[in-house]
Formats: structure tokens, sequence, C-alpha cells
């Protein structure tokens, strides 16, 4: 009886002493920014994705869950120019923690620290979905990595003053693995310059961007839309001109477009991880990258 | 199992939403069932979506007073449509019902073809995002409502034909934007079924119904983390058949 008493009293205990080891709770819209949150947090930080490597985070479906997340978060981490516009306005007024708001210390939005690409001098309902801050896809860049885990960095100290010298020795360490990475990284994809690629959607402009690679076309006749037969017939005509090594697209897309393209022309389909878990071998950052160009190099040689 | 999420603050505006809903359609639902035009309420909720993507594409705000009046105009057509085809040809009358909503169904595809977000818009009408419900946004339903389930129980004799198709396609209007197309047919078809053979107390077991189902179901739904309005569904359909079975026992 005593010792269920004691065991009951301990449990009690440590219910108690529980806020005084609370962890930083961070929500982050796509796996990548947990991922990254997870190597500089470490074990102060939870992190947690809305969206895994297979769903498209342009959508998502409303669970109870995600709202509890964000309202218990004490940092949001998203992509951001407009990726999430579909959901997460509302996810933000649903749960009402002005902790995380727009503006505030527990809002971090990726894209705004890194220069975008593809920023349109214009933007109207006929060009689909466009975003006007620039292609939000910006992870893809391993540079943009550097420069926004550094911000976030910076940030998990802020919002957690006891921990800074940890997050400072952790953020030291993840920065000089990193461009050591990079530098392999950059040393390997050498052959791949130049090539020309179809993509799916244009979520690869940075990674090309960074390697020197081209964008040959997109299957989706303008951003967002779906394939029509029509945009297939003029791509291939144009691929006959100007030929492409390989038809890319990400592992949470449907690759029927991109299977039906590769009839159509001969050219080799290649699914790329895109994100975070988006392989079975791409588990972390360094990870996806090194998947990610292990794939493009067996392709292209 | 996830807990935190079992807030009433995150379920509460939801819940709300279900009363409202759950309020107008036991009523209406019985007398659907009790007509025989079970698929009426997919074929009107169905072109009130079509109004309101059609709405959305002359780019007014989707809140905006003249998208509602658009999507009230359209489902209003359908139903007087369907009233002139049930005198007309009542003997083809569930077919008419049936080609109207694919006919909506796929003018609505049709409109939304160069739009990025078309999937889902379709989706959204579908499934419905009950989650994102706020409390601003159930006054004017609640209003509406309450000026429904007056004509309704206020005026009985007014509910025959012409009366209760347009009372109908009003509150179809108002519930297929807050729950979605499935929960909509579902609030209305399965407390009715459930009920179908009680002479006294159907109305309170189909409320008794709504109210278990929509509650339950959005528990389960905190608790497992899944969607939301699919989950309702189903509750509505396993305290249907319960409720159902017990009452049909009672009786013999």
């Amino acid at each position: 009886m005593q010792k269920i008493f004691k065991t009951g009293l301990t449990l009690v205990m440590l219910l108690l002493t529980m806020p005084a080891m609370a962890r930083l709770s961070v929500f982050a819209c796509e796996p990548e920014w947990a991922a990254l949150a997870a190597e500089l947090g470490g074990e102060r930080v939870t992190g947690y994705s809305a969206t895994t490597a297979k769903q498209d985070p342009h959508h998502i479906e409303a669970r109870p869950s995600l709202i509890a997340r964000v309202r218990n978060a004490d940092l949001l981490i998203c992509s951001g120019a407009e990726l999430e516009i579909g959901w997460l306005p509302l996810l933000l007024r649903q749960a009402g923690n002005a902790a995380v708001m727009p503006g505030r210390a527990g809002y971090l939005e990726a894209a705004s620290l890194v220069q975008r690409l593809e920023i349109p001098t214009s933007v109207d309902r006929s060009m689909g979905d466009v975003h006007a801050g620039g292609n939000p896809h910006v992870h893809l860049d391993p540079r943009h990595i550097a420069t926004i885990g550094k911000a976030l960095g910076q940030r998990l100290a802020e919002l957690d003053p006891a921990g800074s010298a940890y997050y400072q020795q952790r953020q030291q360490d993840f920065l000089r693995r990193w461009q050591q990475a990079l530098e392999r990284w950059q040393k390997q994809a050498a052959p791949l310059k130049g090539m020309r690629v179809v993509t799916h959607h244009r979520d690869w402009v940075y990674l090309f961007n960074w390697l020197g690679m081209v964008t040959a076309g997109t299957l989706e006749p303008r951003p967002g839309l779906p394939t029509t037969a029509g945009h297939l017939v003029n791509l291939k005509q144009e691929l006959a001109r100007s030929p492409a090594k390989m038809i890319v697209h990400a592992a949470y897309q449907d690759d029927r477009a991109a299977q039906r393209m590769s009839q159509l022309s001969g050219i080799p389909v290649l699914e790329l991880p895109y994100t975070v878990g988006g392989a079975a071998k791409a588990g972390d950052l360094f990870s996806l990258f090194d998947v990610t160009l292990a794939r493009l190099l067996a392709a292209a040689s | 199992m996830n807990w935190t999420a079992l807030d009433l603050t995150i379920l509460g505006p939801a819940f709300l939403a279900g009363l409202l809903v759950v309020a107008t359609h036991i009523p209406l639902g019985q007398r659907v069932l009790a007509r025989g035009i079970i698929f009426l309420d997919l074929a009107v909720a169905q072109v009130a979506g079509l109004g309101l993507i059609a709405a959305h594409s002359l780019d007014w705000e989707p809140g905006a007073w003249q998208v509602q009046v658009v999507a009230f105009a359209t489902a209003a057509l359908s139903v007087l449509f369907l009233h002139w085809t049930e005198r007309r040809w009542p003997q083809i009358q569930e077919a008419v019902i049936g080609s109207l909503f694919v006919l909506a169904s796929s003018g609505s595809i049709l409109l939304l073809a160069s739009n990025p977000h078309a999937g889902e818009h379709l989706k959204g009408l579908l499934i419905g995002q009950i989650l994102w419900v706020n409390y601003m946004q159930l006054v004017p339903v609640a209003i509406l409502y309450g000026l429904i389930l007056l004509q309704w129980f206020g005026f009985p004799q007014r509910r025959s034909s012409l009366p209760f198709y347009l009372l109908f396609a009003l509150a179809i209007t108002a519930s297929v934007q807050l729950v979605g197309v499935y929960l909509v047919f579902a609030t209305l078809i399965l407390p009715a079924l459930a009920v179908r053979h009680c002479k006294q107390r159907a109305l309170w077991y189909g409320y008794g119904i709504g109210v278990v189902g929509y509650g339950l179901g959005l528990i389960l739904a905190a608790l497992l983390d899944l969607p939301a309005g699919a989950v309702i569904v189903y509750t509505l359909a396993l305290i249907a058949i319960l409720i159902g079975w017990f009452v049909n026992r009672a009786k013999d």
C-alpha cells in the first residue's frame, strides 16, 4: 500500500516539475524546417511538421490537432512567400496564439531571409499559382539553409535565453559541418552544370540555380495547373529541337504526367525527394542533398 | 491519442456550427425522406456550390453578400426547376435530380479549369472545413436558421411543396458553406432513416442522433488526429444505427 502511495507521489512530483524542463515547442509548416530546428535545437526543442514529404505543402487537411499544436507553439517556422497561403492564415486565426503571429518573435518566415528568384513584376489570376513574393521553394539551395539556420539559431536563443550557449554551440557545429558538405556537394555536382531538365512544377529553381542547371520546361502549363494534352504536345516539339536529359518530379507529386511525357519524348523520369523524408535514405538535411545529387548524377551518366 | 486537441475553444465553434445545421436539417431531412427525394439535397447543395464558384470567378470576396445572393439564387432556381419536374414527370424525378447533380459537379470543374486551387475548392465544397468556422461567421447563419425554424414550426400548413423546396434551398445554401456537401447529406438523411418508423418523438430522437453524432465525431477527430468532417459522417451513421435498432426493438 505504502509502495503504491510512494510511486503515486513520485509521479505527481514528476508531473509538477515538468514545466521546469519544458522544451521549446517548434511548429514547422514543412519537414525541412522541422529538420533544421532539430539540428539547431537538439534536446531543448520539440519539433512538429504540419506536412510530410509525401504531401503537397500548398494544401492541407484541417485536423483539430493542427490548431492545438499552433496554439501551444513557441515558434512557428514556415517557407512563407505565400506557399502556405491556402491554410496557414486560417490556422493562425483559429489557434489565436499571439506569440506566433506574423511580426512577433515566434514567427519566422524562411523565404524572407534569402534572395528569392522569379519575383513577378505583376501578378494576375491568368498566370496560375504565381506567388507575388517570388518562388517559395527556397530550401533546395543549401546556401539558403545556412543563412536561415543562422536566423533560426538566434531566434531559438531569443525565445529560450537559458539555452543560448547551447544553441550557439550547436549552431556553430552545424554550420561547420554544413560548409564541409557544401564544398563536397559542389565538387560532386560539377558534371551537372548546364544540364537541361524538364520539371513537373517550378519547385527546383533554387537547386538548379545553385548547380547551374537549366529548366527545359515544366509539365504544368502554368504553376499549379494540371497538365493538358496540348501543352504536352507543345513541350514535346520544343524538346525535339533542344533536348533535355531527364524529367524530374518531387516525391509528393503524382508521376502520371511525367510518365506520359516520358512515353511521348523517350526522356527518362527521375523522382527526387524534394524534402526531408521524401526518400527512404533522406532522413535529415544532409542526406536530403546526398540523395538528390546521387540520383541526379546517376541519371545524368 | 492526442489529448491536447481536446480543447473546447478549438472544437467549440465547429460544434456550434454542427448544432445549427442539426437544428434545421433534422426536420427537413425527415420530410425529404417521406417525399422520397433523397438525392434532392445532394443536387441542390452541388448547385449552390456551383453558384459559389461562379461568384468567385467574378472576383467577389467569399464572405460578400453578393456571393450569398448568387448562391441562393442558383439553388432557388434549381429547386423551382425540380418542383416543376416533380409535377410534370413524377415517375422520373430521381433521374432528373441525379442528372442535375452530375451537371452541377461538372460545371464546377469547368468553371475552375484555369484555377490552380481548383482541387482544394472542389474538395472543400464536398468535405467542408468545419474546423475553420469561427463564431462571427455563425451569427448570420443563426439568424437565418431561426427564421427558417420559425416558418417551419410556426406555420406547419405551409410545409407543402413549393415553400418546402424554397426553405430547403435557403437552409442548404448556408449549411454547405459551413460543413460541406457530405455532412449536409449525412445530417439530413441518416437520422431520418433511423427514426423512419417512429410515430411520436421522431423529431427528438433525430435531434439526439445529430447532437451526439457531431459531438462524438469532433472528439474522435481530435483524439485520432483525423479530418473532422469525414469522421462526423461516420459517427452520425454509427449513432443512427444504434438508435434505429433501439427504437425498433422498443416498439416490438
